[in-house]
């Protein structure tokens, strides 16, 4: 199928019946899947096609459909949905990896950052405090070895000269190590003696103060106690001390900070009042102790360390040296640390007393008892105090030994802390530190960065979810729409393809019921044909039956015509391809329509022009069918005035300057043919190069006209341009569809043209091929050395004047006459001054018109001219006995001129013997055209000729004139017939007997045609020449186109036939009158009493082969052969026929070979005597061999030889496919079965007297 | 003479409904003219040439039908025969279920060819029957000196 592709196909031509199913389903399929879409569109319906058949459908589809609707929109809806979840889900994933990545790792490498931060800030002041107890511990570690050195130098003093050089010494050495270390808050040396040495050194103004007890208290004799007793020294040293203490006072003096010189006065101070001293009560061990001190001078905590100076021989302790330093500078550097971040640093004992803060609230509380530490969680700072309370609460009391803490987001307040905690493990004095850090300050910002990422992302991840939304409700909204319109072109194409189907089964219907149309039709007619032939019907009966007959005839060619048509539709149509004269088709289309016009009183005029070849190839048929439509169109509506068959050829391929010049001429005045014959010629040489041409034709009627409006729809079929013409003139408007179909099929066009005036110019043109061999025929005298003078008395005027250009460009000379009168005065004014005889008649005086008077004049300057009077019947007064007066008057010019009479159908017989008698021989019937122009013209030369060499050789004068004349005359009944049957086919607006269909009728009326008229087709037109002479002398002249009757009995003989055909056809009654126009008498005579006897023996001496397999079909054919009195040879199948027309051939190659030999001239004859066939009747399905291979055989054999033997197909088929095959193989004609047996006849007929 | 007027109107009235009844078409009344003098058996000749043909295809359709693996178009070139032996007679009815018969046969449907089959035997057989009474009273008519009305 081309069309699949739609469009294919597309669609294309006609998609075959079983190819489509397929398709059709799934597009079924696809449309049933489409509904919900198209339902849709049913909401605003469109200029939809709905055929009448589908309606019921449409409503029950669309209930169906409007419940289907909410279905498929929900499940729409979902899908729709779907896709958009999907897209937010991805969405939200992708935020929230983005989102968790990003946060996460910096999270964690803040995380680690900051605890960097947190360990470093903390280590700090650590570590600082780790060198303040170090460099305590160093000092205190050195004072203790430089007092012992200074004890063994003054080891056992004695006297209390030496115990005051000994505490000279150590003053000095301790203020040597004060000094040098400026962070020290105090140096004490406690001897056991109670004797007290001290510096201090005021952090807050500066001073340096030596502090003594007074010597005088002290003896050096305590030292023995413990020289005893170290155990118990102990207790007498503190109990000494606390007494000493008491009793003792104490010295402050000012120093000079640097150089350690006095400066100021001692004073007395109450013991223990600035400072701590050191006393043995701190070392009880004997070992190094550490503690943390408050003094009421300072604000901040002291540390305080002691360690027991050992006499050398290391058995008792001699003194107690202790070191204080202040914690203030701890506390200093981590309020410097801490400021930039904000944050809080505190350092507690292990008991949890505040040691160092960075910040300024006091690290003391004042009590009644004095200053004391005080607890972190009572601190003034709340931060501090929070801070404190939170681990705590979270860890209880002791959690510092165990572990660090660290702790991120501990709330305190309304702020978040990252809080740690450390452990520092000193001897004696574990530390803990604490640090508390906003959360703000370190991961503030990130924390907003990331709440900020967050909200964008998720801002952003909305904004792309709503776009990807709408995008995909646009998307998907735009995919349904053009599903939606894709839906409809389906459902669409489909209609229309349900549409085509339909019209195509429909025409295919058709075309298939011509057989079962047809049958019961032949069957009607031929009992008609029965009925008529019964003897014993009445006068009454027999018309009706006849009109019956006529009227069964006339229903079959109307059946004919749909028939055509719907084949035509269904591409069944195939045109014949065979050699054909176009010009004699048309010529016998007009003469056989010309009894319709002269009864219309209009004029029928055929203007071929002189390039027309003489013969083309196509389907003649088809082509006259084409020409009787337009004809029989023209004619319906035209009341009065003329129509015009103008034809010319137009080279197709070739560029020729020529031919597009006479195009344009011809176009430029139409009716004009002024055309040079070089031109003709040149035309003539072009087509034959190749051998495709565009011949061009116009019908031109004067009759009412088409509406320009219908010139395309008078084309189509069943349409008429005005609905009322079917009651005026009846038809069913197919006419002019068959005609463009067959044109369109012929490579041609046509249409309605522009015309000037009333009436109708239909123009087309067929492209049809010329044969290769192209015989050109134009071996025509050339008229203008004929010095011929014709004068045209005719009554059309149309007519007239294109016979008489065509005539002035021959080169012939002419005169026109349109009435009697101005008849009589030509033949007056010519043959007055020509010579005197004037007769008597007719003396009115008529003035010639001065056109008319020189022609008059140029053809008197001619020498010895042939004058060629041709007269209209239609002049002469027939309805009284003027008539008679008239032939009289003409009859005075018979010697001078030639007379040729125009005679209508229905002229007189009277007049017609009149005529005859008075020696009028040239008589044609009523249309004039070329052709028989031309052989009137023939006619008359020869006959000059003739005179003139009769004259020279002076033989016979005597002779009676008439019966040497040419006696030429038209044979009127032939074509009276086929145009009184085709009358009523014009009438029914359907072509012409000619252009049945395939079966049965069109052969018939075509065989019918060369049976009647007993040679060619159309061989009725022309003009017979029936010539008495000598049949030697002419022989050789005859012209090719012409056949020339050899002797009367030959005529009579050919006449009798046409007789026969003619009644045994149809339309007997019809035609019997216009039988008795038939010129023999002779002929009409025998034309009833011959009639049973004529019909029962038509086939007289005809030999025919039967091919036929079947015995009964056999038998009945050879028994109906027999009777018409045909010679039969039966045979059984095609191998036979083949084997017996062998036998016939190689007999007959003998004796033409004995031809060639003797040439002996009545050879041929003696063919005839020798028993070979005529004809063959071939079935086309037998055994063994069929009648299309046995027929191919037949014809291979003849090849060569020149013979041909008609075969005759017999077949129960009767589509014109059966026919084109039987053709093809090369048989002649087609007949089906059951064989009709007129038709048969006819048939044969038809085939045995071509070759005869 | 009354004798023979029956008889003719018999015969008359019985080919009348044979026509009627659709046995016989106008092929017949075209076989009928061709008899005369100088075949006076010309009409009882063809129909008996037509009953040996036909039982002949008949005998061979039933053959071809009972093989195993049938061929078609032997089935269809007799049924073809046998169609335009029947219309050439004018035993319409015959000709008619021939065309069945052959469409079946396009299609390959055994069952239709074979219900065809029967339905040719039977309109055979009537056709033959109704015929050969038709002949028979015409011999009657014959024998009792009348002539063959037509």
């Amino acid at each position: 199928m081309n069309e699949t592709h739609p469009g294919g196909c597309e669609c294309t031509p006609i998609p075959s019946t079983p190819m489509d199913t397929p398709l059709r389903n799934v597009l079924d399929r696809i449309s049933g899947f489409a509904t919900p879409w198209r339902r849709k569109s049913c909401t605003a319906p469109r200029g939809r096609r709905i055929f009448h058949r589908d309606v019921e459908q449409e409503d029950h589809q669309f209930q169906y459909g409007t419940a289907h609707c909410l279905s498929s929109y929900y499940s729409v809806f979902v899908a729709r949905l779907a896709i958009m979840v999907m897209l937010a889900i991805l969405i939200g994933l992708l935020t929230i990896l983005t989102w968790h990545f990003t946060r996460i790792y910096t999270t964690k490498s803040l995380n680690s950052l900051a605890y960097g931060l947190r360990n470093e800030l903390l280590q700090r002041p650590i570590s600082r405090m780790w060198n303040i107890i170090n460099s305590t511990s160093d000092i205190t570690t050195a004072q203790l070895k430089l007092s012992e050195y200074v004890f063994r130098r003054y080891n056992k003093p004695a006297t209390q000269a030496e115990q005051v050089e000994l505490y000279e010494a150590m003053r000095d050495v301790t203020w040597a190590l004060f000094a040098s270390r400026k962070a020290l808050n105090a140096i004490t040396i406690n001897y056991r003696n109670g004797f007290v040495q001290a510096f201090h050194r005021d952090h807050r103004n500066n001073n340096t103060f030596y502090i003594y007890s007074d010597l005088a208290n002290y003896s050096i004799s305590a030292g023995g106690s413990n020289e005893i007793n170290p155990l118990s020294s102990h207790q007498g040293w503190k109990d000494q001390s606390i007494h000493g203490n008491i009793s003792a006072i104490w010295y402050q003096e000012p120093l000079d900070p640097v150089t350690g010189e006095k400066i100021g006065k001692a004073k007395p101070i109450p013991p223990d009042d600035l400072i701590n001293i050191a006393g043995l009560s701190e070392v009880p061990d004997g070992v190094a102790s550490w503690h943390v001190a408050v003094s009421k001078y300072t604000d901040s905590p002291l540390l305080s360390a002691a360690l027991p100076v050992w006499d050398p021989s290391n058995e008792s302790i001699v003194a107690v040296v202790g070191v204080t330093t202040a914690l203030y500078s701890v506390g200093q550097l981590m309020k410097e640390l801490v400021e930039v971040h904000s944050g809080h640093i505190y350092l507690t004992s292990k008991e949890g007393y505040l040691l160092a803060t960075s910040t300024n609230a006091p690290l003391l509380t004042n009590t009644t008892k004095g200053p004391k530490l005080m607890m972190a969680i009572d601190s003034e700072e709340k931060v501090i105090k929070m801070g404190a309370r939170w681990l705590q609460e979270a860890y209880g009391n002791n959690f510092s030994q165990r572990h660090e803490i660290h702790a991120e987001n501990a709330r305190l307040g309304q702020e978040q802390y990252f809080i740690d905690s450390f452990f520092l493990k000193l001897k004696r004095l574990p530390l803990v530190g604490v640090i508390i850090i906003p959360r703000k300050n370190i991961m503030g910002k990130v924390d907003e960065r990331a709440f900020k990422t967050l909200v964008l992302l998720i801002s952003a991840s909305l904004c792309i979810l709503f776009i990807g939304c709408i995008c995909i409700f646009i998307l998907t909204n735009g995919v349904s729409k053009e599903m939606k319109l894709r839906a409809e072109l389906i459902s669409h194409l489909d209609a229309r393809r349900r549409a085509e189907a339909s019209s195509n089964y429909k025409s295919q219907f058709l075309a298939n019921m011509s057989h079962e149309l047809r049958t019961p039709m032949a069957a009607v007619i031929g009992l008609l044909d029965i009925l008529i032939c019964d003897d014993c019907l009445t006068n009454e009966q027999f018309s009706t039956v006849t009109q019956i007959r006529k009227c069964s005839t006339a229903l079959l060619r109307l059946l004919n015509n749909i028939l055509d048509l719907s084949k035509v539709e269904s591409g069944k149509l195939v045109l014949e391809e065979t050699e054909f004269d176009l010009g004699r088709e048309l010529e016998g289309l007009v003469d056989m329509f010309s009894v319709q016009c002269i009864n219309h009183n209009v004029e029928t005029v055929l203007d071929l022009s002189d390039n027309m070849p003489k013969l083309v190839r196509g389907d003649s048929a088809r082509v006259v069918q084409i020409f009787a439509n337009l004809i029989s169109n023209s004619l319906k509506f035209t009341t009065s005035g003329h129509v015009i068959i103008r034809g010319w050829c137009e080279n197709s391929n070739s560029s020729f300057d020529i031919g597009k010049f006479l195009l344009n001429k011809k176009k430029s005045q139409p009716a004009h043919k002024t055309k040079l014959k070089e031109q003709g010629s040149h035309t003539k040489k072009a087509c034959k190069q190749d051998n495709r041409m565009i011949l061009r034709f116009e019908v031109d009627d004067t009759g009412c006209g088409i509406d320009p409006s219908k010139w395309e729809s008078v084309f189509e079929s069943f349409e008429q341009a005005d609905p009322s013409t079917t009651r005026t003139h009846g038809g069913t408007g197919l006419g002019l569809c068959i005609v463009r179909t067959l044109v369109n099929k012929m490579g041609g066009e046509i249409k309605v043209a522009k015309k000037d005036g009333p009436g109708t110019l239909m123009q087309l043109y067929l492209l049809l091929t010329a044969p290769v061999d192209g015989t050109e025929q134009h071996c025509r005298v050339d008229f203008s050395k004929q010095n011929l003078v014709v004068l045209l008395a005719l009554h059309g005027r149309m007519g007239r004047l294109i016979m008489s250009q065509w005539l002035h460009k021959i080169g012939v000379f002419t005169v026109e006459a349109s009435e009697w009168n101005e008849l009589t005065q030509i033949l007056r004014e010519l043959f007055r001054i020509r010579s005197s005889v004037y007769n008597n008649g007719f003396d009115a005086h008529f003035s010639l018109r001065e056109p008319l008077s020189t022609k008059v004049l140029n053809i008197q300057d001619t020498r010895n001219p042939t004058f060629i009077i041709l007269v209209d019947i239609g002049l002469l007064d027939l309805s009284t006995d003027i008539w008679k007066e008239q032939l009289n008057f003409l009859d005075s010019y018979l010697g001078k001129a030639r007379f040729a009479w125009m005679l209508s159908h229905d002229t007189p017989n009277a007049i017609k013997m009149e005529l005859r008698r008075k020696g009028h021989i040239l008589m044609v019937n009523m249309p004039l055209y070329k052709e028989k122009m031309i052989h009137i013209l023939e006619a008359v030369i020869k006959e000059r000729n003739l005179e003139v060499q009769k004259k020279s050789s002076n033989t016979l004068r005597t002779t009676k004139e008439g019966d040497l004349h040419e006696y030429l005359e038209i044979d009127a009944t032939q074509f009276d017939v086929a145009s009184s049957d085709d009358s009523d086919i014009s009438e029914i607006g359907s072509s012409n007997s000619v252009s049945g269909s395939h079966t049965g009728e069109k052969r018939r009326e075509r065989n019918r045609k060369p049976g009647s008229s007993g040679y060619q087709a159309t061989n009725n037109c022309l003009v017979e020449l029936t010539r008495v002479y000598s049949k030697e002398n002419y022989s050789t002249e005859r012209d090719p186109c012409h056949v020339t009757l050899n002797s009367h009995e030959v005529q009579n003989e050919e006449r009798k036939c046409c007789t026969q055909a003619s009644l045994s056809s149809e339309a007997q009654s019809e035609s019997a009158e216009q039988h008795l126009v038939i010129s023999s008498p002779t002929a009409q005579g025998n034309l009833y009493s011959s009639k049973a006897v004529n019909e029962q023996k038509s086939l007289e001496g005809v030999r025919i082969l039967l091919a036929e397999d079947n015995p009964v079909l056999q038998r009945v054919a050879t028994i109906m052969l027999e009777k018409l009195g045909a010679t039969v040879f039966a045979v059984g199948d095609g191998l036979q026929a083949v084997d017996a027309l062998n036998c016939v051939l190689s007999a007959e190659d003998c004796i033409r070979e004995s031809i060639f030999e003797g040439r002996n001239k009545r050879t041929q004859t003696e063919i005839k005597d020798f028993p070979s066939y005529d004809l063959i009747l071939m079935d086309c399905q037998m055994p063994k061999m069929d009648g299309y291979e046995a027929t191919e055989i037949i014809r291979k054999s003849e090849a060569g030889t020149g013979l041909h033997i008609p075969i005759v197909a017999l077949t129960a088929h009767a589509m014109s496919s059966d026919e084109a095959k039987c053709l093809e193989v090369g048989m002649d004609a087609y007949l089906t079965k059951p064989i009709d047996y007129k038709l048969m006849v006819s048939t044969i007929l038809s085939l045995t007297k071509r070759t005869a | 003479m009354d004798g023979v007027a029956q008889l003719q109107k018999q015969l008359v009235d019985y080919t009348a409904s044979l026509f009627q009844e659709g046995f016989l078409d106008e092929q017949f009344n075209q076989l009928q003219q061709l008899q005369d003098e100088s075949n006076p058996d010309f009409v009882v000749e063809v129909v008996s040439l037509f009953f040996e043909d036909s039982e002949r295809l008949l005998n061979e359709l039933a053959k071809a039908l009972e093989q195993k693996t049938i061929d078609f178009r032997k089935v269809d070139a007799h049924v073809h025969q046998f169609k335009g032996s029947s219309s050439s007679i004018g035993a319409q009815r015959v000709q008619k279920v021939c065309i069945a018969f052959r469409n079946y046969c396009e299609e390959q449907n055994i069952e239709g060819c074979l219900k065809c089959l029967q339905q040719v035997k039977h309109e055979y057989s009537l056709v033959k029957s109704k015929l050969e009474t038709l002949f028979k009273i015409e011999k009657q008519l014959i024998a009792a000196g009348g002539s063959i009305p037509t």
